[in-house]
Order: structure tokens, then sequence, then C-alpha cells
């Protein structure tokens, strides 16, 4: 399926380096044309991107409008339960139908353009047009004009643990597959129990949308650029890390974990209070926790290619979409979540503890900065390359930080899809 | 017009904690702005609450927003860390507040609530509206020293661009 018209091809406008994915052209990060063709096979390709969460549309009617890459999607919980995912353009004109964040179309199955009221099953069928017959037999649509041959365009929906896909390609194999058993099984560890959302909120950033991914993917990082932990020798929480990877390496997870042995006093289900002492904060409630997985892992980023993020950090739990908006800026969408069950003081704690994520995050906020400081720093040396060597050239999973294995998986993917 | 439609709540407040509590205004916006931030969290009590929400979050009663502390000291830590810490580029608020609306008064304590507008100025120059809303606050009073117990920073706007390290 390709969309993109007066493009050159891709071989043209981009030769990947000799030396493979240890490079990165800088050009990938502000042509309009490379731009285009990333909308068309790698958001619109053979991958899966999160639409919303299952708790979001619970009953029959709720719809919720998101984007992939830059397509407006409709999600939408059919009658029987399942979800749909629809483009939100009109065929007709080419308008969005849904302009709302989100809502309900409770009695009437359908979605009706605002523009000339055409009107749309949750299907994506064209079911009317306004004045198809004309007024008073004058005007209308022509005799011959077959409905059935304009839909709206519809995406496959899968879920897993509360979390809603969707991919407009054929050729995507099945979420599960997709994923990969050791994403899989890290979902399923994370979301354990029923998802409910504690809030949701954005962060716009001046840089283009591969420079946050990539972010997400680099565990080399966080200990140099995010000083928080490290000053407030919150550090000690979290001495051993590792990388994780599926077997192609297109998505991935770094962690660091409490360094407890089983049978330590701190290794039990009860809350782990911060003492003073050990700490530079005058107040260390923030990281009060609860030791809520057997594993002892503290924190987790799971990156899912092309554009979503599961986050573990203590007890915030919260998922991010990556949305595009042209080739030098993105937004981050972040929905903080708890599980139903957790008692007030755990509500909290994760409460209290969001204070590390997000765009007032104090360990994360330079994130959403330093995408910025890359886009304005590789503006005049367009000819220039990356480098990522830390940790070798390959892929893989390393039981390592010192390692940018998991960004050269992105590159990876990145090339297969654009055959770069 | 119907009766039972009440145009304005009119709250009869002393001239003395009217006072206070438009000084504790014009004092808030002017310490963070003129970048006097360490006297910031003395604008709440030992135990008082700051939290930053967006307004969609706030109606729909999510209980997370972007900032959270619980007391004063948590305040503390945060212009700690923005002045010794975090990373970003240089930056000014400049706030315009509008007038402060006393919604209720009971058992010694104000609640209010304000509209604000942020403007960021970055070193380079550019400027930008960051941030519009409203604080809704809970005020009490100490002899004449207005004090909050609580404010809620409830932004119009969900989407916040680039980090919000200096609090609003």
């Amino acid at each position: 399926m390709t969309q993109v018209i007066s493009t050159r091809v891709l071989p043209e406008l981009l030769q990947w380096p000799d030396e493979g994915i240890a490079r990165v052209p800088m050009h990938v990060f502000t042509d309009p044309e490379i731009y285009a063709w990333e909308q068309d096979l790698i958001f619109r390709g053979p991958t899966w991107s999160f639409l919303c969460l299952d708790v979001e549309i619970p009953a029959a009617g709720d719809y919720i409008t998101t984007r992939i890459g830059d397509s407006p999607i409709i999600a939408v919980r059919r009658p029987d339960g399942g979800i749909n995912a629809l483009v939100n353009r009109c065929v007709h004109k080419g308008s969005i139908i849904c302009h709302q964040p989100k809502g309900k179309r409770e009695r009437a199955h359908n979605f009706v353009c605002p523009y000339h009221n055409w009107i749309y099953d949750f299907d994506g069928n064209l079911t009317s047009i306004a004045f198809e017959q004309g007024i008073q037999q004058k005007g209308g649509m022509p005799a011959d004009f077959d409905k059935t041959q304009h839909k709206l365009t519809r995406l496959r929906v899968e879920t897993i643990n509360g979390l809603v896909f969707g991919t407009f390609s054929d050729k995507t194999p099945k979420l599960k597959d997709y994923l990969g058993p050791v994403m899989v099984e890290h979902i399923e560890r994370t979301l354990h129990g029923k998802v409910k959302i504690l809030g949701r909120y954005s962060q716009f950033m001046h840089n283009n949308w591969k420079l946050y991914v990539e972010n997400s993917r680099d565990n080399y990082h966080p200990s140099l650029l995010h000083a928080f932990f490290s000053t407030f020798k919150l550090n000690r929480l979290s001495a051993e890390g590792g990388t994780r990877q599926d077997d192609k390496s297109w998505h991935h997870i770094t962690f660091t974990k409490r360094y407890t042995d089983k049978g330590d006093a701190a290794y039990d289900s009860g809350m782990l209070r911060a003492q003073k002492t050990d700490y530079g904060l005058k107040d260390p409630s923030l990281i009060d926790q609860w030791m809520e997985f057997p594993d002892q892992i503290t924190n987790s980023i799971q990156s899912i290619f092309p554009g979503f993020v599961l986050q573990q950090v203590l007890n915030s739990l919260g998922t991010r979409q990556v949305i595009t908006h042209g080739v030098d800026k993105c937004e981050l969408v972040w929905t903080m979540v708890g599980l139903e069950g957790d008692t007030e003081e755990q509500t909290l704690v994760r409460g209290k503890q969001s204070n590390l994520v997000g765009p007032a995050g104090l360990v994360s906020m330079e994130d959403g900065a330093i995408g910025g400081f890359v886009q304005k720093g590789i503006a005049g040396d367009l000819d220039k390359r990356a480098i990522l060597e830390m940790g070798g050239i390959g892929v893989g999973g390393m039981p390592t930080r010192a390692t940018e294995t998991s960004v050269r998986g992105f590159w990876k993917v990145y090339r297969e899809l654009l055959d770069v | 017009m119907s009766d039972s439609v009440v145009a304005a709540r009119n709250i009869e407040v002393p001239l003395a904690a009217k006072a206070a509590i438009a000084r504790l205004m014009a004092q808030y916006a002017h310490a963070i702005d003129n970048d006097e931030l360490e006297r910031w969290p003395q604008f709440f009590t030992a135990q008082g609450t700051y939290q930053i929400i967006p307004r969609t979050a706030y109606e729909q009663g999510h209980p997370v927003g972007v900032w959270y502390c619980d007391n004063r000291d948590m305040l503390e830590d945060r212009v700690r860390s923005l002045r010794e810490i975090n990373v970003y580029e240089p930056h000014v608020y400049r706030h315009v507040i509008g007038p402060t609306e006393i919604l209720e008064f009971s058992g010694g304590v104000y609640r209010a609530q304000t509209s604000y507008i942020v403007v960021r100025t970055m070193h380079d120059g550019e400027m930008t509206v960051f941030s519009a809303g409203r604080y809704v606050d809970e005020i009490v009073l100490e002899t004449d020293l207005a004090l909050l117990q609580k404010r809620l920073v409830v932004t119009d706007s969900a989407r916040f661009d680039t980090l919000v390290v200096i609090p609003i």
C-alpha cells in the first residue's frame, strides 16, 4: 500500500552508511520526504500502534479519537463487545467525522459526518448520503453511484491486558506474534490486574518522533542525563540492570532491579518506608513503595515499535504514546494507571511517584528537552552521522545498561521497513 | 428570570482577610516570576498540598496530574532539584492573575478561585503562552498572614510544552 505521492523514491533520499546500524544519518530527523515515507511504510505499514486503553471505551457506542502517526483514528466499542478502529476521515470531502476527543453513539450505532451528514456504521460502511435522491427530483447523486464502493478504512484491532492496538496492514503478524513471548510476558507482568485510569496529559516536544523513541530505548543516558536518582542516592534502589529484546530486536525492555535477596526484610508485600537519613530528600515519602512485582524489578521501560512505551517507575505505572507532528515536532500522550483493588494508600503512592515522570517528572523531565537539543544541534550539519557503538555494534539483550543495543535495534527495524 | 438562579455568591469577608489573601496572590506570583523560588514553599502551610492537574482530569475526578506535593518539605525538594539537578534551558515566567473569587468560608478555611496566565520567555527571547487556567485554593489565616493549605493549579490545556520545572 503506497500512499506517498509527489515524493522521491527512498533510494534517492537515503543511502545508509556502510557502517550499518552503528551510524545514523542525521537528515532522517529533518527530511520531510523521508517523513512522508515513514508514515506510509511504518505507521501505515506492518506494525501495531497503541490506540487506547480498553477501559476508556467500556460500553457499546463508546468511542475515542486518537492518531496513528498523522492518520486520525476512531476506536469504537461495538454492540457485541468487540472494538473497531476506523480512519476518522469522511470519504466525501475528507473532513474528520468525530471532532470530539471521546463520546458515545448510544441509540444509532453510527457516525455522522458534520459537514454533509454522510453516515457510516461502526464497520465503516457508508449507509446514507444526505439528499442522495435530490430535493423534489432535482439534484442528488447519480443513479449509478455505489455506496458500497466507498467505506472508511478499517484497521485490524487486537488487545492485550487492556491495551488496544491497531494496524493498517494485512501483513502484520498477530499481535502476540508481533510482540514475541518476552514482550508479552512483560506486559502481562506489569499490568497484572484490571487497569483503571488515574490521569492523562501530554508532553509536546520540539524534535522528530524518532529522537524520542531512541531516547525511550537508550539505557546509556539515564544515570548521566537524569541526575535526580544519583544525587538523592536513590540509585541504590536499583543496583542491577539490563536490557531484554524480542528475537528480532524490534522491541525492548530496559530494567533495574533492587539489590535484595529473598528473605530480606525489605522483600515482602508491605510498604517500604524510605528513611530520611538514607537520602538527601527532605521528604523521602516521595519514594515510599511496595514491592509490587516478585521479580524485584523497580524500574522498567518497555518500548514497542514504533511508538508505544509501557512504564513502571517504582509503583508508577503508565502508557506513553508517540504522536507525530511533522518532521521536527512530536507529542507524547501519557496515561497514568492503577489497578482495580489498589488500596487508598497504594493509589496515593502511585500518585506521589507520578512526580518522577511526565513533563514535570523529577527524574524524566529532561527527556522532553533533550530531543530538542539534538534537533537544534544537527540543523547545520545534515551530512553528519550519529555514532552508536556503546556495547558494540550489534543488537540483542545485554546484562548491562552501558549499551545502545536497543537503539540499534530500532534502526535495524527502521531499515528493514524502509528497505534502505 | 427564576429566583432560584443565583448570579453571584456573596461571601462576607472581613477586609483584613481580603487584604491578606490579595497579598498572598500577588507575592506568590512575584516570587516565582522574580526567581525567588526559595520563597515559594513559604506560601504554604507545613502540610500544604500543591498539585498541577489538567482541567479534563480535574473534571473527570482523576487523582493524578503532572505535579503533586502534599507537604512543604516536598516543595523544598522540588526547588532544590530545579536549582541543582534538573537540566533545562534557562527561562522565566510572567504570571498575570485575575481577581480572586471567594467561594466559601467554613471551619476557618477560605475556598477561592483565581484565573492566571503564564507567559514563558526563553533565554533566546522566544515567548509563549505556557499555561492558562485557574488556582483552586484553600486558604487559612494565621493572624494577618494568609497561607495556602491547598493549591490546585487547574490547567486549561492537558498538553505541556517541553517540560514544567518551575512551579505555576
